[in-house]
């Protein structure tokens, strides 16, 4: 392998590094929601299942990314401030005594927008790059 | 493993393999929502003289290994109607009070949500004596291996019959949830069938925003152990004038309450849990006090625990007036004796264990308990001489899944 090579891909390694780190979520509305902005415990609750209403009063619709999604990872981790693990232990103890459903699970990034930007009571989490006009961004963390 | 031991088995496998059928033929937009749990476990002890099992079992572990104590699958489906109806059903299937793995209805309600805050359930639901009672079969949702026997072997009972009203609110200390509920029970202890009539209970959460969770419930209601050993003796006694210790010992519509209080603390790193719970009964059924704590700290994927558990005895009961007049009447007292030893609750155990989030939906886990017994405990088949003094050592390894 020449010198040349190699600095190529530890360059290539570097800013894929960084690109992951960089990586911000935002947490996603619909446009029309009145709901300007909210708190990383108000998003915690809905996503951790405590709560099911939205700041408006109105019930929640909450979708939720792929568990192999690195935005899954990194929006439990910094919003909710749990691991996986412990996200999966609280929903099935939820579950398990009847009193609540996970939000459900959408396949991409896209498919969450396209489900926020469609229903009025929706909440949902894309890579902030990902945000457009389609949906609201009401808090974003890094 | 014999060939009886596969067949017992067999409910299991057929429902896991139902399980896994029905979950690829779920999804999309449907209102139906189904998940499920397992748990594969062994236990194993120190010891030839008891063997260790769950509620009610009839096979436990000694120092032969056994796969009967923890090993479970249940499956649940919900169907949500619209925003005020719904229904659920969950089957389970573990080693029951009749020694086999037929898989038991043991969720079956419909839910009226309403108001937002305000539901009415009807059917057969869980029974919440304790604090993690609905889920004290999903091994993934908690800590242990299993919830400390010393305090969740006193209740025999794990659902009822009848209907519940769930309130809840924000408050500005957290969320309170508050359950009324009544109905009947039934379930088999070590194949006898016990009934729990005329039941009426609350039960009420206090889930604040800083991870401390508060727990108070009580109930009462009518108990009935249809037993024939112990009608015979009964009727036997009452042919003497010594009626008492026979109106004592038997177990036809008495009173009987549990009462029990809850705290939960799980901020960060650290979980805190302990309970502190009563069993009052008027026949032969001990009176018997019982309590833990458990103290668990997660470093990444493992959570190494630690749980200090007791269950006191507080009364037999019974008291035995008969005299040793007679060969016969000697005899009598003796049995009666017996049998009210045989009921005497109380052991006191030290846990150590290990739980690793193997993966997203998989926990692996490794217990040792060390229990001292005075008397029989909790454990079942006790040869003479057990619990006089030595403690048993039990070792448990699970694997726990939700799906």
């Amino acid at each position: 392998m020449s010198n040349k090579t190699s600095s190529a891909l530890l360059t290539v390694a570097l800013l894929s590094l960084g690109a992951a780190a960089q990586a911000q979520v935002a947490v996603i509305v619909n446009p029309k929601s009145p709901t300007a902005s909210m708190t990383a415990d108000q998003v915690a609750s809905i996503f951790l299942g405590k709560s099911n209403t939205l700041p408006s009063g109105a019930t929640a619709a909450a979708v939720d990314q792929p568990e192999s999604a690195a935005v899954r990872e990194q929006f439990y981790t910094k919003v909710t401030g749990k691991q996986a693990a412990q996200v999966k232990a609280a929903w099935s103890r939820l579950v398990f005594s009847g009193k609540a459903t996970p939000p459900k699970e959408l396949a991409s990034s896209a498919e969450v927008k396209k489900f926020v930007a469609g229903n009025a009571d929706a909440i949902g989490y894309v890579e902030k790059s990902a945000v457009d006009g389609t949906v609201k961004a009401v808090l974003s963390v890094d | 493993m014999t060939c009886s031991k596969q067949w017992r088995l067999a409910p299991l496998a057929a429902a896991l393999f139902f399980a896994i059928g029905a979950q690829a033929q779920t999804g999309g937009e449907s209102a139906f929502s189904f998940s499920g749990f397992a748990t594969l476990g062994v236990v194993g002890t120190n010891t030839d003289a008891a063997q260790y099992a769950g509620n009610g079992q009839v096979r436990g572990a000694d120092k032969s290994w056994s796969g009967e104590v923890d090993s479970k699958l249940g499956v649940q489906g919900t169907f949500k109607a619209n925003a005020m109806f719904s229904g659920t059903v969950q089957l389970l299937s573990k080693q029951n009070g009749e020694g086999n793995f037929t898989p038991e209805l043991e969720w079956a309600f419909a839910k009226a949500q309403i108001t937002p805050s305000l539901a009415l359930r009807l059917g057969r639901m869980g029974g919440p004596f304790f604090a993690v009672s609905d889920f004290r079969d999903v091994g993934y949702a908690n800590t242990w291996v299993r919830p400390p026997m010393d305090v969740y072997g006193q209740v025999p009972f794990s659902n009822f019959n009848g209907a519940d009203l769930n309130f809840q609110t924000n408050t500005g200390l957290g969320t309170l949830s508050a359950q009324l509920f009544g109905g009947q029970g039934r379930t088999t202890v070590a194949r006898t069938k016990v009934d729990f009539k005329k039941m009426l209970g609350f039960n009420a959460t206090l889930e604040m925003d800083n991870g401390l969770s508060l727990r108070v419930g009580h109930l009462q209601g009518r108990l009935t152990a249809h037993t024939t050993t112990l009608a015979g003796l009964v009727a036997l006694i009452r042919t003497t004038p010594f009626t008492s210790t026979a109106n004592e010992l038997d177990p036809t519509d008495k009173k009987a309450t549990f009462t029990g209080l809850g705290a939960t603390w799980d901020s960060g790193n650290w979980i805190v849990s302990g309970e502190y719970t009563q069993r009052r009964t008027d026949t032969y059924a001990a009176d018997t006090d019982a309590w833990y704590l458990t103290l668990g700290h997660r470093i990444g994927k493992f959570t190494p625990y630690g749980t200090v558990s007791q269950l006191k005895h507080v009364d037999s009961n019974v008291t035995n007036v008969i005299p040793a007049a007679t060969p016969q009447l000697a005899q009598l007292k003796a049995t009666v004796d017996g049998f009210v030893a045989s009921q005497h609750r109380a052991q006191k155990t030290w846990a150590l264990g290990l739980r690793w989030d193997a993966y997203r939906n998989v926990a692996l886990k490794a217990q040792v308990d060390r229990v001292k017994p005075d008397g029989p405990g909790f454990f079942i088949n006790p040869q003479p001489g057990f619990g006089t003094g030595a403690s048993v050592n039990v070792y448990s390894l699970a694997v726990d899944l939700v799906f």
